[in-house]
């Protein structure tokens, strides 16, 4: 039995001439709080919608509980409980009676119990003063409630979260990362996809980046940070600079001339992403450094001072930053400045997926 | 990835998720507890009409059709009589008020019956998608095939509902405002007013049949768009064309397959012995557009993209 | 993906299906039954030994005689607009009535119909026309005999005279019930089975579920604008079951009548005793005379009844007839009007099996003929009344 919640290989969806999911192979690890990272447009919703069935795949395998999709849908998706692209519900009925309604649709779901199943949804979310209301005079965040509320209906295995944030303020995001947190305690998987970084970063074990369709990154966030490559800089006098080289090479730190802002794929070296329990090989090329660079003491704005040189190289995690500098010095070397970078994720977000507003197409 | 598929393991793991975590359920575990086989579907076909009823849109249709045998009848109780002219059966409703709902039902059949029935029809699946909770619906799982013949099922019941709407309106305010007795039919021969009340629910399950099969145009119209206006008006448009080509000296041989050509014929069920003949072609011509119309529905809807 | 497309393959196969049963129950109705040889004249036996006289069934008639649509014609054909429905048909004036009773006898001809008919011996008959959310019923229960419209909710009641008192030699008068059957239709072109008619058989047929001999009457002459007539006999019974009158060199029939559905049980009783409804409109008519009736379409009653002339023999045959005056108020009729077109020396109307003239001397020609014989023979005989003829009837009337 596999060992992923979600599984897909090569998984593409074309919408006439445009790829809007182009060979994505995920892997969500069962009982991972999963981050589905990317832009608008990115795909991320069109591939939460072919791992639910409701768009077919153009090409490409899915497997979700461990059974193939779209084919065996009837049996998966009584165990997925799901929010996609913001809440849908009839605004003339209750929050309730719309709870009830979408209960009564799943088949195998004993009516017996639909009350108290809607109560303890209802209840899960925060949302048992409002059960009565109808849905019209509900607020963008009640609504967004309701969904969660809606997914969380039935025990699930797996919960699928589309933007499980949006429209919801400060409070009531804090409660949708808590709740997230019950439900993976619970031993649910729980798959949320975000274009906010710090979201995903709080409450994820795992993430995935997407841009333009296709998957640029995967792994946990670990993983992750560390092919955000920790760097380290040295500021050496200009005649020092040969002999620091050579002490950083034999400690397996090769300096490299300063990398350009981020071009994925062009620049060699770096840690590739690990890829979750080594089953499944992303294919994702080495990461790129982040484009800002961090000042070094004593360095001004615009970079070296006169006869002084920078050196800079990818800090192997098995090196202690102590080390190196204690090798240094040992060695002759006048450091005038040290230090390390460690990227943050949403450097590598940024690295990735690029930056503005532009949709990716 | 290989295509064999595991065993179904929803049920056991779902049972697991809940040993794994006995404490955050625990106040209500059997609440969760889930059914081995799925249920047959009438309780979301119960949920689809509580839906379908619960809606102001809903009433206001089957008012407005309560509203044109009363109008008729208030009409001719104000202005005693009329000179004859007029819908089929309107100058006999001053002898017998029984006859209001059988002139309401002429008068509603060309327009206003397919107009609410357009509304209900185009709306199925279209209107879900338009509010979004198509998608929430399908992953439930409701299943495609269901959620069509559930959808198909309710509209059928609100033909029936429209046309009773109107039978028992008229039948009621005639009672109120007409003297009431033996009913003369077409043949004029009589019969009592139970009789004639049996008949008139004959009648309201001859025009229901009527119009299914332009629900199944509907409803596979409905599947084409995310629009669920433009759906309901096509639906219409349609139920007029083809009464307009029904009138159509030039489209003959076509008027036979028409859905609208038995639409009138319902006073077949008013000659004594009853005429049976039209009931029973009406009900194979609509199953033929049923079949027609609901496999293409099932053809759309199985390989649509659900994207709203 | 292979799967998609398959769900269309319900959507391709319910029309399929469809178009399969559609297509093979026209074929199951027109399988040709297998039926012992007989020669015409066996049939013309069979047919004139036929003693049904109880059964029930539908008869569908339809016309193509090349007529205009009447229905827009104001007064004109559509059911349901003749008569007020205060005063009934005896307030309006004659020629209105003249108008409403010929149109109404246009639509019967030229229009197709739906009709029921129950028949219980030879003294029980209704006939039940189906209109759209109407019905006209004939009722004849003995000597009583009910015409009953329900679109205007009128009713006509006759009493027959007792067959006993008629005179030698005199037929008994028709009634509207008489024509009513393809049994009724037919006997009266068997009755004119003449040597001028070629008999023969076409292949076996089936009517309304049953096997039927299919008779074909022509005519030797080419006077005629009728081509054949088919007349299909049960093989069982004898029993006329439909009747198609073909124009000359037509494919499809002009005229056809026929059952759609037939039971030879006899129908219930109670469906002959008829008691106009209440609030019905009766008007009581003395049992017309024979002159009355030979007059009746083309004159007032009361005035002075015409004899009508027969020129031509058999298929050929021209009834003429001088009217008088009342030609005129005829062709100022709009349902009149609309039918006729100008020719020398008076008004003609054309249709495909049957020409009417009605000249600029008061006279009207009717025949199975085309409208230059009726101007020929209009020309040929002068307006002065000829002595009574004796011919037999036109076959086509």
């Amino acid at each position: 039995m596999s060992d992923f919640a979600i599984e897909t290989a090569g998984l593409t969806k074309r919408f006439g001439k445009q790829l809007a999911v182009d060979g994505v192979d995920l892997a969500v690890p069962e009982g991972s709080v999963f981050g589905f990272l990317g832009p608008n447009g990115s795909g991320k919703t069109t591939t939460i919608r072919m791992l639910l069935g409701l768009a077919s795949a153009t090409a490409g395998d899915i497997r979700v509980l461990g059974q193939a999709m779209p084919r065996r849908l009837a049996n998966v998706l009584p165990g997925v409980g799901a929010l996609i692209e913001g809440p849908g519900f009839y605004p003339f009925l209750s929050g309730a009676a719309n709870l009830r309604r979408l209960d009564a649709a799943d088949g195998f779901a004993p009516a017996a119990s639909r009350a108290a199943r809607v109560d303890h949804a209802l209840e899960r979310v925060g949302l048992t003063h409002a059960a009565g209301k109808k849905v019209r005079a509900y607020s963008l965040g009640m609504k967004q409630r309701l969904g969660i509320a809606n997914a969380l209906l039935a025990p699930r295995e797996l919960i699928v979260l589309d933007e499980p944030t949006n429209g919801l303020d400060p409070q009531g995001t804090r409660e949708v990362r808590h709740l997230i947190r019950s439900l993976a305690s619970e031993g649910t998987t729980v798959f949320v996809s975000s274009h906010l970084l710090a979201e995903i970063e709080q409450m994820c074990t795992h993430a995935a980046v997407m841009s333009g369709g296709r998957l640029v990154a995967q792994g946990t966030l670990d993983e992750l940070r560390l092919a955000g490559q920790t760097r380290a800089r040295v500021l050496v006098p200009a005649a020092d600079a040969s002999r620091a080289t050579r002490i950083l090479t034999d400690l397996g730190l090769p300096p490299e001339p300063e990398p350009a802002p981020a071009t994925p794929g062009t620049q060699p070296g770096g840690a590739g992403l690990g890829a979750t329990s080594g089953t499944r090989g992303s294919a994702n090329g080495p990461l790129p450094t982040p484009e800002g660079h961090f000042a070094l003491p004593g360095e001004g704005a615009g970079g070296a001072g006169v006869g002084e040189s920078v050196l800079s190289a990818v800090l192997p995690e098995s090196v202690a930053r102590e080390d190196v500098v204690a090798a240094l010095v040992a060695g002759g070397v006048r450091v005038r400045g040290f230090a390390v970078q460690q990227a943050s994720l949403e450097d590598l977000f940024v690295a990735l997926t690029g930056e503005g507003f532009d949709v990716v197409q | 990835m290989s295509s064999d598929t595991p065993p179904a393991r929803i049920a056991p793991a779902a049972a697991g998720v809940e040993a794994a975590a006995p404490d955050t359920h625990g106040g209500a575990p059997d609440l969760l507890g889930r059914r081995s086989r799925r249920a047959l579907g009438w309780g979301f076909f119960a949920s689809e009409l509580s839906v379908l009823f619960r809606r102001r849109r809903t009433w206001a249709m089957l008012a407005a059709l309560a509203a044109i045998p009363i109008l008729i009848a208030v009409a001719i109780r104000v202005t005693d009589g009329g000179d004859g002219r007029g819908p089929a059966f309107l100058d006999r409703i001053t002898q017998n008020g029984l006859f209001v709902g059988m002139t309401a039902l002429v008068v509603s059949i060309p327009l206003f019956l397919p107009l609410t029935v357009g509304v209900v029809a185009g709306d199925s699946i279209a209107g879900e998608a338009n509010t979004g909770t198509l998608r929430y619906l399908l992953v439930s799982p409701v299943g495609r095939i269901r959620l069509l013949v559930v959808k198909y099922a309710a509209a059928a019941v609100f033909c029936l509902t429209a046309t009773v709407t109107v039978s028992l309106a008229g039948i009621l305010i005639g009672i109120a405002l007409f003297p009431v007795g033996p009913v003369t039919l077409l043949s004029g021969d009589s019969v009592s007013v139970g009789e004639s009340l049996l008949r008139s629910l004959l009648i309201a399950v001859y025009v229901t049949l009527g119009l299914v099969g332009l629900s199944a145009i509907g409803l596979f119209i409905s599947t084409l768009t995310d629009a669920p206006v433009g759906a309901m008006a096509a639906t219409v448009v349609i139920s007029i064309v083809s009464q307009v080509l029904g009138q159509l000296s030039q489209t003959e041989w076509l008027h036979p397959w028409l859905f609208s050509y038995y639409w009138l014929d319902f006073a077949d069920l008013l000659r004594q012995p009853i005429e049976w003949s039209s009931f029973g072609g009406n009900a194979l011509l609509q199953l033929g557009y049923v079949a027609v119309f609901g496999a293409l529905a099932y053809g759309r809807f199985a390989s649509k993209d659900v994207l709203s | 993906m292979a799967r998609k497309w398959q769900r269309w393959v319900p959507a391709i196969a319910a029309p399929a299906v469809v178009a399969v049963v559609v297509a093979g129950g026209v074929f199951a109705a027109s399988a040709s039954a297998d039926l012992p040889e007989k020669s015409p004249h066996d049939v013309l036996e069979l047919a004139a030994q036929s003693d049904v006289q109880s059964f029930s069934g539908t008869v569908e008639q339809s016309s193509d005689l090349g007529l205009p649509d009447l229905s827009s014609v104001p007064g004109g054909v559509s059911t349901g607009s003749s008569g007020g429905a205060g005063g009934g048909s005896g307030d309006s004036s004659s020629a209105a009535e003249n108008d409403a009773s010929l149109a109404s006898a246009l639509e019967l001809l030229t229009t197709d119909h739906s009709a029921r008919v129950y028949a219980d011996g030879s003294d029980k008959l209704r006939v039940q026309i189906l209109d759209q959310l109407a019905e006209r019923d004939a009722i004849r229960h003995g000597d009583d005999v009910w015409l009953y419209d329900s679109s205007d909710d009128t009713a006509v009641h006759t009493t027959l005279p007792d067959p006993s008192t008629l005179g030698e030699g005199e037929a008994p008068a028709p009634v509207p019930t008489d024509i009513a059957t393809p049994g009724q239709l037919a006997q009266k072109f068997l009755d004119a089975v003449d040597p001028s008619t070629e008999v023969t058989l076409g292949a076996d047929t089936s009517v309304a579920g049953r096997s039927a001999y299919d008779l074909v009457l022509t005519p030797r002459g080419s006077e005629t604008l009728v081509g054949s007539v088919s007349i299909a006999v049960d093989a069982e019974t004898g029993l006329p079951l439909q009747v198609e009158v073909l124009a000359r060199g037509a494919s499809s029939p002009a005229f056809s009548i026929g059952f759609t559905d037939l039971s030879l049980d006899a129908p219930s009783g109670d469906l002959f005793d008829f008691t106009a409804p209440e609030g019905t409109t009766v008007t009581e008519k003395p049992f017309p005379t024979r002159d009355e009736l030979q007059g009746d379409g083309s004159t007032d009653a009361g005035g002075t009844h015409p004899e009508p002339v027969v020129t031509g023999e058999g298929w050929g045959s021209i009834v003429s007839l001088a009217v008088g005056a009342d030609a005129s108020e005829l062709t100022s009729s709009p349902v009149m009007a609309q039918l006729l077109t100008p020719v020398d020396g008076g008004q003609a109307l054309q249709t495909a099996l049957l020409s009417v003239l009605l000249t600029d001397d008061g006279r009207v020609l009717v025949g199975a003929v085309p409208v230059d014989a009726l101007e020929a023979a209009a020309a040929a005989a002068p307006a002065v009344p000829a002595p009574p003829a004796t011919a037999a009837p036109a076959p086509a009337e």
